[in-house]
Parts: structure tokens; sequence; C-alpha cells
């Protein structure tokens, strides 16, 4: 039997050279590799990292919207969102399954998960460490942030490794109906009052920067750790950082300027020559500040994700089966 | 003494349900839960909130006896000499039959045949 021990990839190379060899050739071939089977340590734990981020990044999402949900304009909208935000932790359930299954050789579960979210090891997604102030900002995360969220994940809807593509299958079906409930909010706005308008443009305003960081940096050296080149070569996803950013703008912007919206930085253009989005980088030592729990709401949600384990506890208790001690 | 140890709260569940009546059951995701009726609650509000629902089954993952890895390998790799269990080794006959003027009874034409003539 492999011995997954936690042990880096280089230790066991001559060992599994051979296995090695035929999961390249599965990869390669388009075959879906499975829970149970053969995968070098670096694929698991790449796998481990990339899907627990996504999973608890569902849950933490889910955060930043359920506070407009008491707030909602109206009861089709409160509805709506309700239902999104239930969507939301349907999909980290989901996801939190498939990184636990490749967490077990390491004897890590659930309750590691939640535990390395409140102690700062499992990093969320950037963009639900900002604040909603406004509907707009519900809006915006309906439309541009899970807009964005579907360029990363459709791309990696033929991933190599099975149990991920078929979770990524599902939540992308769903997110179709989120981006619609988004852009219904959004146009609303954007036909509306002055002042609905003013919110809009304000709300795009603020989201702009985590949007572009959204796809992370360009290459390893603009904030020192990068994984993109890794999960290319064993077909986790097909394209870069700058080239699902550059999909994103491709799509989005020209819908963001027919509604007479602006993006807060002038030199943003297209350039016929090189095909693709000028842009000013956004500020990436503020991304790590944030994605390392030091964004405007880290500690609020990370807090009230701790009430609620903390609250629940009790229910764990109880309807855990019981073990006779001596 | 009894003690509650909240680590044995999950189990795993793997989950199936059946659309309509005709249609098969299937095997939808895994997920964790603390017994069997909770499961269930949990396969519905999780992941069960849209599409058409007729049945759902939970099942404790170590029930399943599944095909480990190597199983699977050695299973799959079927020989591809088995024409004469399928169709596929007798499809000469289309020929034959089209020359005789008559049409081939195929997999269509026979699962067509809910009805016939009333006297």
């Amino acid at each position: 039997m492999y011995n997954y021990g936690g042990t880096l990839a280089a230790d066991n190379v001559d060992e599994d050279k051979e296995k090695y060899a035929r999961f390249m050739e599965r990869v390669e071939a388009g075959e879906k590799i499975e829970a149970d089977d053969w995968m070098p340590d670096e694929y698991r734990q790449t796998l481990i990292k990339l899907i627990s981020m996504h999973g608890i990044s569902e849950i933490m999402g889910a955060l930043p919207e359920k506070e407009w949900v008491p707030k909602a304009p109206t009861v089709k909208r409160k509805l709506g969102i309700m239902a999104k935000v239930q969507d939301e932790m349907g999909h980290g359930q989901l996801l939190l399954r498939v990184a636990e299954d490749l967490m077990k050789p390491y004897g890590k579960n659930r309750e590691s998960l939640m535990e390395d979210l409140l102690n700062g090891d499992l990093k969320f997604h950037n963009v639900f460490h900002m604040p909603t102030r406004t509907w707009a900002d519900a809006g915006m995360v309906g439309w541009l942030v899970d807009g964005a969220a579907i360029i990363s994940q459709t791309n990696m809807l033929d991933a190599s490794y099975g149990p991920y593509q078929r979770a990524l299958k599902r939540i992308c079906q769903e997110e179709v109906f989120h981006a619609q409930h988004g852009e219904a909010i959004i146009m609303a706005l954007a036909e509306g009052t002055k002042e609905q308008r003013r919110i809009l443009q304000e709300s795009l305003n603020n989201w702009w920067p985590s949007l572009l960081m959204f796809f992370g940096p360009e290459s390893a050296s603009t904030t020192g750790s990068s994984k993109q080149e890794v999960t290319t070569k064993y077909r986790i996803r097909k394209s870069s950082n700058e080239e699902l950013r550059q999909a994103f703008l491709d799509k989005y912007l020209p819908r963001v300027f027919s509604l007479g919206l602006t993006v807060p930085d002038e030199t943003v253009h297209y350039d016929e020559e090189k095909q693709r989005w000028i842009y000013q980088q956004p500020d990436w030592n503020e991304f790590k500040q944030i994605i390392s729990n030091n964004g405007p709401r880290s500690k609020e949600r990370l807090r009230l994700r701790e009430i609620a384990y903390e609250n629940n506890r009790w229910v764990r208790q109880a309807l855990a089966p019981q073990v006779v001690v001596s | 003494m009894e003690k509650q140890n909240e680590s044995n709260f999950y189990r795993e569940y793997e989950v199936f349900s059946k659309k309509n009546e005709k249609s098969p059951i299937q095997h939808q995701f895994s997920l964790l839960a603390p017994n069997d009726d909770m499961a269930l609650n949990m396969a519905q509000e999780n992941f069960m909130r849209r599409e058409k629902v007729l049945d759902v089954w939970v099942v404790p993952r170590n029930h399943i006896r599944s095909m480990n890895s190597e199983e699977r390998l050695q299973w799959t790799n079927r020989l591809d000499n088995k024409d004469y269990r399928s169709t596929k080794g007798y499809g000469y006959l289309r020929k034959k039959w089209s020359e005789k003027e008559q049409g081939m009874l195929d997999e269509k034409e026979i699962m067509s045949w809910k009805e016939v003539k009333k006297s």
C-alpha cells in the first residue's frame, strides 16, 4: 500500500516512478482519477488545498449576502437571495465532502477543516472578506463576483479529478440562476432612480480591485506563491490566472459599459494588437493582507462562523454515537 | 462511564435519487450526517431544492461494497471479442433482409412493439 504519511512528492519519486508514469498517462488521456486511486502526493495536496478553499469559500461567501436577507427590498427579492444563500451552503457541503475524502489518509476530517478555518490555516476567497454596504453590493456579489467565480469554475469542468469535476458540474448549473439573480438586481438599479444608479456605480467602484484580485496574480513573483502551474500540469484547470481574468473582462466589461457604468480605472481599454484588456494592477500587498484574514470584514465573519460552531457543539455531542469508556 | 465525543458525530452517507417513475435510481453524491433520518433530511435540504425527485435513498458508505481501484481496472477491461453477445455480431442480417425486401427487426423496432392491433 502506498504510504501517504504527509511526505512530499519528491521523497517518493524513485519508488513510485512507474505508478507516477501510469498516473500521468491516465490524466493526459483524459481519464478521471477517483478518490481511492493511487495519486502522487503533490496532486493530492494541490487538490486538498484548492477544494477545501473552494468549499469553505462557498460557506463564508454566504455570509456577506445573508446580511441582506432581512433588508431585501421586496418579498420576491428576499426569497431570491435566501435561495441563493442556501445554494452556497449546499455547494460548500458538496465540496467539503470531496476535500474530506482526499484528506482521509492524513487522518483529517470536517472538524479539522473548521478548526483550520478558525485558526487561519485554511483561507477563503478575497472577495468574501469585503463588506456589503448597500443593496447594490448584494446585487454586485451575484452579478460580478459570481460571474468571476463562474469563469474560474467552468474552466475546471473537465478536471482530471472525478469527484471534483462532478461537483463542479452540479454547482455551475446552479450558478446560472445566481448570475441571473444578480443581473436582475443590477438591471433594476441601473434602470432606476438617480440615487439607485449612484449606489450601483459606487458599488462597482468599491468592488473593482477585489474583482481583479479574484483570479490571483499573473505570476508567482507578484505574491510569492501560485499554484497555477501545478494545477494545469495535472489537468485540474486549463488556463492561467491572467487568461481567466482576461476572459472575465471580455465577457463582463462590455455589459458593464452597456449599462452606462464606468470602472474606476481610466486606463482600461482593449488593446486590439495585443488582443487583451489593459488595466491597472490592483494592490497585491493588500490582497495578501486580505487573504491572511486582515481584510475589512475578515474577523467579524470568522467570529460569526465560530459562534455558530460553538453554539451547535451540544447538538454534535448529543447526536454523536456514545462510546463507552472505562 | 459514558462519554459523548463529538468527533463521532459525522458518518458518511452516499445519496441516491430517482427523478421519475421510469428512471432508475441514480447515485448523486455523498454527505455527512449523524444518523439515517438526518442524512435523508440533509439530502433533501442541501441538494434537492429544485430538481424533480420521486425517491431518495441514503446508505451508510461502509454498507456499500464497491470495487476498489485495482478491481475497477481489472473488471472494466473487457475483452473486445464479445460480438456474439451483442447485436453488433449480427449486423450482416440487415443486408440479408434488405435483399429479401424486409426490414431489420432492430432494437428501435422491437422496443416500439408496445401495442398490437386490436381484434
